[in-house]
């Protein structure tokens, strides 16, 4: 696959929920090692545009390729171990299950890993988030929010993504833990992993973002350069209305 | 003084190991039952008749001439790829209707009409009963217990600590923990949910013909023995939670026991009145059970 050839593809895909045209026909691109916002106002298809390329939702029309394949038609086991990790909005922590179980669960993402391998990086991540480490016995219902939303992040970091889908990852979380998100995502980004980012505060996003794109009634009305401040302001101007 | 230890000794002490046997028979069969609930969200109807497979297999296998230890393990093994199949193809079929919960009820009533009457197409309907693998009686405290009935206890325990700790030990039993609380999610981690719903049907279909097997030599073979066991069962994951391992261990040993002592003081024919009274009241009162879901353990 060439650099500049779009890991994740979507082309005219649209989603229905009984009578609701929730997604009209949106056309999007992730390219290797870019962070794409999606911006837009609640209710206007965003989450939906993630549940479509997960699995969760089947589209109507369109398709959606990654990494040159076509996904859409796929189950979600089968479009995760291709490589796509989700971090879903309100974190999806398994309440009954410990935090080692929960991270353990991330390493199926990859068949046939030895043991060995998955507790090594178990071990990554344990030095990466000690916090974690700290309540590796304990369950998921037990850990704040943004323990929790650290711990869904690292649960899709046991696998091997090649892209991350993070929705709304700073909901609801205090300023000093919305800083060590953000230092987490910034570290992804300069890992070179691909993501598509959703998130409600756009001017702490685009800071991290490559390119962006806003979302309107199920349709991308704008994408710009989100290192250009005029594409920036535009994308404000659209979604503030 | 000596009149009370008579009565302990020689009158409640054999109810209670007798309620006690039957407890962890009726453990085993809710067992299944509860699991199967706990993670697909579907209600087996068909549950009592897979324990009564188990116990028509025995039955055949054991005519064979093979020892009884090696169709304790050969009737599991038989029933756990049929489950595996019954999941794939029929459940599967209707598990995503938007009348899902009707639909598998359904389903599996359909299915163990169905079963009910090949047994009696195959096997008669005449009831049956294998040898007792273990004859004998142990003295204890000056009351002989049937060696059967402890060995029952003994192995029943172990069996139930062992599903109990695969469920809540070991990866495997993360994973359908996982997958009984969040599908979705659990998918996009890259848990394979489809085969882990085929795989846990079948695991609880593999318990209940071991069940049957088990329970063969005592209550006998016929074709609607899963019927009379079932509806206790059901008792007993209702009262204990819906899909909660320990609730259904706690319930069956209340509810046996209750049956067993209250059988000394008034009628037999109020024991099931009795049992069912407790369900009503604990619907009343705490409509999710004792113990409310798999995912509380």
């Amino acid at each position: 696959m060439s650099r500049t050839e779009p890991v994740l593809r979507m082309r005219s895909v649209e989603v229905h929920f009984g009578l609701s045209h929730v997604l009209q026909g949106v056309d999007l691109e992730v390219k290797p090692g870019e962070v794409v916002g999606l911006f837009g106002r609640n209710g206007v298809g965003k989450t939906t545009i993630v549940k479509a390329i997960s699995g969760w939702v089947a589209p109507s029309a369109g398709e959606i390729t990654f990494r040159g394949e076509r996904i859409d038609g796929l189950t979600s086991d089968q479009i995760c171990r291709r490589g796509i990790g989700l971090v879903p909005e309100d974190r999806r922590v398994f309440p009954g299950l410990t935090v080692e179980e929960n991270l353990r669960l991330g390493a199926m993402q990859v068949r046939g890993r030895a043991k060995g391998e998955t507790n090594a990086k178990l071990a990554a991540i344990y030095a990466r988030f000690p916090r974690l480490a700290e309540r590796r016995r304990q369950f998921g219902t037990t850990l704040s929010g943004g323990e929790q939303q650290m711990l869904a992040i690292a649960r899709v970091l046991m696998g091997a993504p090649k892209l991350l889908l993070i929705d709304e990852p700073l909901e609801g979380l205090a300023p000093v833990i919305v800083e060590e998100i953000f230092a987490l995502m910034t570290e992804l980004r300069e890992q070179g992993i691909p993501l598509l980012l959703i998130e409600q505060n756009v001017k702490r996003a685009l800071s991290i973002c490559n390119r962006h794109y806003a979302i309107e009634r199920g349709k991308v009305v704008h994408q710009g350069d989100s290192t250009n401040a005029e594409d920036r302001e535009r994308l404000i101007s659209r979604i503030s209305v | 003084m000596t009149a009370l230890f008579d009565s302990l000794q020689f009158i409640y002490a054999p109810q209670i190991i007798n309620g006690l046997s039957i407890g962890v028979a009726v453990i085993l069969m809710a067992l299944g039952l509860t699991i199967i609930f706990g993670l697909l969200d579907v209600i087996n109807m068909s549950h009592g008749e897979f324990y009564a497979a188990g116990a028509y297999l025995s039955v055949t296998l054991l005519g064979l001439d093979l020892s009884f230890w090696l169709v304790l393990v050969l009737v599991p093994v038989i029933l756990f790829p049929a489950g595996f199949l019954i999941e794939r193809y029929l459940i599967q079929r209707v598990f995503h209707h938007r009348d899902r919960h009707i639909l598998t009820l359904l389903l599996t009533f359909g299915l163990a009409i169905v079963l009910e009457d090949a047994y009696r197409l195959v096997w008669g309907a005449n009831p049956m009963r294998p040898e007792t693998p273990i004859s004998g009686a142990t003295e204890f405290l000056g009351i002989y217990f049937p060696q059967y009935r402890l060995f029952l206890m003994a192995f029943g325990s172990l069996l139930i600590l062992g599903v109990w700790w695969v469920v809540y030990k070991t990866p495997a039993g993360a994973i359908v923990r996982a997958a009984a609380y969040d599908r979705d999610m659990s998918a996009s981690l890259g848990v394979p949910v489809k085969a882990v719903y085929a795989l846990t049907f079948a695991f609880g279909v593999a318990l209940a013909g071991l069940a049957g097997v088990l329970l063969a030599p005592i209550y006998s073979v016929f074709p609607t023995m899963g019927k009379d066991f079932i509806l206790l069962a059901f008792t007993v994951v209702i009262v204990g939670g819906l899909g909660s391992i320990k609730g259904a261990v706690i319930a069956a040993l209340l509810l046996t026991q209750l049956q067993s002592i209250s059988s000394l003081f008034i009628s037999p024919v109020w024991s099931d009145p009795l049992v069912f009274g407790v369900m009503v009241l604990v619907l009343m009162f705490r409509p999710a059970g004792l113990f409310g879901g798999f995912k509380n353990g």
